[in-house]
């Protein structure tokens, strides 16, 4: 199976005004995998993509899909990987369901086939009501969801998809997801570029996490929260106006986001734990709390010391 | 659900590009459904008014206004391809979209055909009202034969190709548009467009007998009025000559990977 998937071998790139956005990263993707690719802004990642899909060429190292080297030729590379970017896609002229069929056409589906599957998606993803609208009155959601569409029509042997699930409302998100799961059946590489740490936990195979032009993790979700497995996270909703409370000895590690509280724990401190944030909230200091497994995000920003999606952030004080 | 995925067929040769030719120029219309009409519009009215507006100036010699007449077309023709893609790239690059299209699975060179051909469908109706206006306004006659066909392609074909390739080489939108603004200055105000080019300073004629303008100017006036143009000949040379050097240009731009 991987010898038809995608490899990235060591690959470096050098931008012309001499900044280094990728530093020798390697990874595979199998057919059918889903897999993630995390990390912060400017780490690297757009430079990545746009290098497998042929806009940019590698300072050194390869990229290969199966038996293609995408490096020597990008017009192969184009027609073996699909892309959704970050940005929306270009259909202000179009209606939802030509753009979804005529990119379909430039994939190379035609005939009564890329109709039905261009149906397919549209109900896959409930955007129904909106088939014949104009992309200039879509609504940002319905306009991704569109442009998503647009990606997996015809969607090759590798389809890479950044942040796709950004403006969609939640219930679409999962409508979203089962239809990147049913690529990956069909056997589709999926690479998806994302921020949202959470949402990639729960649908990726396998991730890898990239800071500062440099692949510093990777592995399947678990197998990356393997350090942390004895630990539990304690969430705890400051109420506002409250200062940070003083932090117990038995606290691992912490970090504050907005009013949102985050320690690490060890599992035996777990009753420890629930007396003194139900004292927090008796007191008025917090509004409420939870205790829970540590997730991919607590991982991803002790690996990264970034704090995904975080406005504003001020680490807590260790105390007593 | 049917996704078609695993075994995907890399194809290359001139069927595909053919196919890709006819795919992607119906993305350009569609993609500007919304604007061509517009744009149509605003050709027509600026065929029409530049035609008329001239003579007001003066009474013109049935000589003068032929003149006037086949070179509002040219320049009508011009417009387009100069304005109308590095435009449109602007707005791709600035709204993030420009990657996307690039990513899509045609060869480069299709893609710029198909825009070059929507170029040139878009110029059209703006030429013929002026041609249509400037023969009820002054009497004119026009010859209407077949030397037309590559004469009116050859000529907005080129500025088409002009102004895509400097959208594409430039990485500034801005600067591209301020060059093509300039561009068209130049072809309105100091090219023997729409007036004889004995009115240049000698040494800008010599120039001109290089640059594209005039011999857009003399192909296009030859085949709407056979004799007022000069050195026919020689201007459909030129004229080529720029066209498959920018078709290779074009092609050379739109392969590079930075």
């Amino acid at each position: 199976m991987e010898a038809t998937g995608f490899r990235a071998e060591g690959i470096t790139k050098v931008h012309r005004n001499g900044v280094l956005a990728n530093d020798g990263i390697s990874l595979s993707v199998a057919p059918g995998e889903v897999f993630g690719l995390l990390g912060p802004n400017g780490a690297g990642k757009t430079t990545l993509v746009k290098q497998i899909i042929g806009l940019l060429r590698p300072t050194s190292g390869r990229l290969w899909l199966g038996d293609y080297d995408l490096v020597s030729d990008p017009d192969a590379a184009r027609q073996l990987c699909s892309y959704l970017p970050q940005a929306q896609m270009p259909i202000d002229g179009f209606r939802v369901r030509e753009a979804i069929q005529l990119t379909g056409r430039i994939r190379g589906g035609r005939g009564p086939a890329l109709r039905r599957r261009t149906d397919e998606l549209i109900d896959a993803l409930d955007i129904g009501p909106w088939r014949d609208t104009l992309g200039v009155k879509l609504s940002g959601g319905v306009k991704r969801l569109a442009g998503f569409a647009m990606a997996v029509v015809a969607p090759g042997s590798l389809v890479i998809l950044d942040e796709p699930t950004n403006d969609v409302d939640p219930l679409r998100r999962r409508l979203l997801w089962d239809v990147i799961r049913q690529l990956g059946q069909a056997g589709t590489a999926v690479l998806l570029v994302t921020h949202n740490v959470l949402e990639a936990e729960r649908s990726v195979d396998r991730l890898a996490i990239i800071d500062h032009a440099k692949l510093i993790a990777d592995g399947t979700p678990s197998a990356l929260k393997a350090d942390d497995r004895d630990n539990l996270r304690l969430q705890v909703m400051v109420a506002p106006g409250a200062v940070t409370p003083p932090l117990p000895g038995w606290v691992l590690s912490s970090t504050r986001v907005g009013h949102n509280l985050m320690a690490s724990i060890a599992e035996g401190d777990a009753a420890t734990a629930i007396t003194w944030a139900r004292g927090l909230v008796r007191d008025g200091t917090a509004e409420e709390y939870a205790l829970a497994a540590t997730t991919l995000e607590d991982i991803y920003i002790r690996v990264t010391g970034a704090q995904p999606e975080a406005d504003a952030a001020e680490p807590a004080r260790a105390g007593s | 659900m049917n996704a078609t995925a695993a075994a995907v067929r890399v194809r290359k040769g001139p069927r595909r590009w053919l196919r890709s030719y006819r795919v992607m120029l119906r993305w350009e219309l569609t993609s500007l459904r919304l604007f061509i009409p517009v744009t149509i519009a605003v050709q027509v009215l600026a065929g029409a008014g530049f035609a008329v507006g001239i003579g007001l100036l003066r009474d013109l010699s049935s000589q003068e206004a032929m003149f006037l007449a086949t070179g509002t077309a040219v320049i009508t023709l011009v417009l387009v391809g100069l304005i109308l893609g590095p435009q449109i790239i602007a707005q791709q690059k600035a709204n993030d979209t420009y990657d996307f299209l690039w990513s899509l699975p045609v060869p480069r060179t299709a893609a710029a055909a198909a825009w070059t051909t929507m170029t040139v469908l878009i110029g059209i109706p703006g030429m013929i009202a002026a041609v249509a206006v400037a023969g009820w306004r002054y009497h004119l006659n026009f010859h209407l034969g077949w030397s037309l066909i590559p004469a009116v392609l050859l000529t907005a074909g080129t500025a088409a190709l002009i102004g895509y390739a400097l959208a594409h080489i430039i990485g500034n939108p801005m600067i591209t548009m301020s060059i093509t603004q300039a561009l068209i200055f130049f072809v309105i105000g100091f090219s023997p467009v729409t007036f004889p080019d004995e009115r240049l300073p000698a040494w800008l004629d010599r120039l001109h007998d290089w640059l594209p303008f005039k011999p857009m100017a003399t192909v296009v006036r030859d085949a709407l009025s056979p004799g007022l143009g000069t050195d026919v000949g020689r201007a459909y040379a030129v004229l080529l000559a720029w066209f498959v050097a920018m078709v290779v240009l074009n092609a050379v731009v739109l392969g590079r990977r930075e």
